[in-house]
């Protein structure tokens, strides 16, 4: 179960504290339960998947996280581009206390992501599509109870995306899955549950479906 | 399975020391030769200077040696400095995983660069040995606590300027002034024992100049070194430094994370 209790945020700017972008966010996230994010562009959503993933600390408020939650996989974050993609492999397997395992997972890493020798190369080369798949096949290295995947599906291609799929059904039963995505219709297929950012605040719904519908009135009112 | 916060913290550092190797070594092309190269062609530009002046000895050292002890302990200060400096800034990508955190990033690269220094150093004395100049180690000790003294000096400026430097980005350009003349002031290249009485008090308030002259003092017992040599002022500042230095990584630690 993940807990979030009166959280606000707001971020620094060059000009003092900028605007608040979470304004008291009450939520509590049962375990075994997919949620999907939804809300229109900066609305809050990877704030408050970086606030669970505990990267971030609140302005205000606090986060409790009574479960194993992953890093938060989305765009370029936790990739150091000098390094290469095993290398990068290395450097979580260790900061995870994973070392006795450590070449079974990277083969099972370099099988996942499917980026062929370009696993041996410079992370800085790669296209967005090759990050995705190699961020993607890290996270899964690892067993948490709950992942957070902040749009990470959709720089894929097609035959990417219908592992990556798999990969999430595949986990249903053992771990859950917190994750933003623009397609309303990825979240409807991973997703039991939605949660609806407006205005700084957090609606929950016990259907996606619902979600969707309150987020698509908003936009289009 | 769950780990318990020293133990994690051990494994980020583990992790991170690697990392910090890799790149330092083998980041760029050649950079292991160039790692060595700076050092040395320092020693060699100033030694050149010095034969010019035709200076075989300065007070009571070999120039060679008197040079080589008080660039090498000089650039074990600043290279941990710069080096640390700018370890949070450097690894912003890192911070996605949240065990990791900007002051581990700073601890581990001063602990690499220290090492560097220390095998750097090492190779340089093993040379000059066999080129015949006559190498000595008078207090071993104090060659250490003087060693310390700076190495914990470049940490307390790694951890406290990498900090200023993200907040107020002005602030790298101020310090990097300070830096520049610290080498001459600290009488790594020039003997500070040939400044007259009023002058020289004011520039031994300057802590690296101790832990220079305390490097000297301790290879060569016939070395004149400054009369205000003190280690435990060395220490003290040194200690005090990195109090402050982990006091502002400690007061904002949040705003070092900018993803």
């Amino acid at each position: 179960m993940i807990e979030a209790r009166d959280v606000h945020k707001r971020y620094q700017t060059d000009h003092g504290p900028g605007p608040w972008v979470l304004r008291g966010i009450n939520l509590s996230i049962p375990a075994q339960t997919s949620v999907g994010l939804i809300g229109r562009n900066g609305a809050g959503k990877t704030t408050l998947l970086r606030l669970i993933g505990g990267v971030d600390q609140p302005t205000r408020g606090q986060v409790r996280r009574h479960s194993n939650v992953s890093w938060p996989m989305g765009f370029g974050g936790g990739l150091q581009g000098t390094l290469t993609g095993r290398q990068n492999a290395k450097f979580i397997c260790r900061i995870y206390g994973q070392e006795a395992d450590m070449a079974e997972r990277l083969e099972r890493i370099q099988a996942f992501a499917e980026i062929g020798t370009y696993f041996d190369e410079p992370v800085k080369i790669y296209s967005s599509g090759m990050k995705s798949r190699l961020q993607f096949a890290l996270s899964l290295a690892f067993e948490f109870d709950v992942y957070i995947s902040d749009e990470v599906t959709s720089t894929g291609d097609a035959s990417f995306k219908a592992k990556a799929a798999q990969a999430f059904k595949d986990l249903v039963g053992k771990s859950s899955l917190i994750m933003t995505s623009h397609s309303t219709g990825t979240l409807k297929k991973f997703c039991t549950a939605g949660i609806w950012l407006h205005e700084g605040q957090a609606h929950w719904f016990d259907h996606i479906d619902d979600a969707v519908k309150a987020y698509e009135e908003s936009i289009s009112a | 399975m769950k780990r318990s916060p020293w133990r994690i913290t051990l494994s980020v550092w583990h992790a991170l020391l690697l990392r910090e190797a890799v790149a330092r070594m083998f980041g760029r092309r050649a950079a292991v030769v160039w790692l060595l190269l700076e050092p040395v062609a320092g020693i060699a530009f100033m030694l050149l200077i010095f034969s010019v002046l035709r200076t075989r000895f300065v007070g009571g050292m070999d120039t060679l040696l008197w040079l080589s002890s008080g660039l090498l302990a000089f650039y074990l200060f600043r290279r941990t400095a710069i080096q640390g400096a700018s370890a949070v800034g450097a690894n912003q990508a890192l911070y996605t995983y949240r065990q990791v955190k900007p002051v581990d990033t700073v601890l581990t690269r001063c602990v690499l660069e220290g090492a560097l220094m220390l095998v750097i150093a090492m190779l340089v004395f093993s040379a000059l040995g066999l080129i015949g100049v006559p190498l000595q180690l008078h207090d071993p000790l104090q060659v250490m606590a003087s060693l310390l003294g700076l190495w914990l000096l470049g940490v307390g400026w790694g951890l406290g300027v990498s900090v200023t430097t993200e907040l107020l980005p002005e602030s790298a350009i101020l310090l990097n002034l300070v830096m520049m003349p610290l080498m001459l002031i600290s009488g790594a290249i020039f003997p500070l024992s040939a400044i007259p009485h009023p002058w020289r008090e004011w520039l031994m308030y300057n802590p690296v100049a101790h832990g220079i002259e305390g490097v000297r003092a301790g290879i060569s017992p016939s070395y004149h070194h400054v009369p205000e040599l003190s280690l435990s002022y060395l220490l003290g500042f040194a200690l005090v430094l990195v109090f402050l230095g982990l006091v502002l990584q400690r007061r904002f630690r949040s705003q070092l994370v900018s993803l």
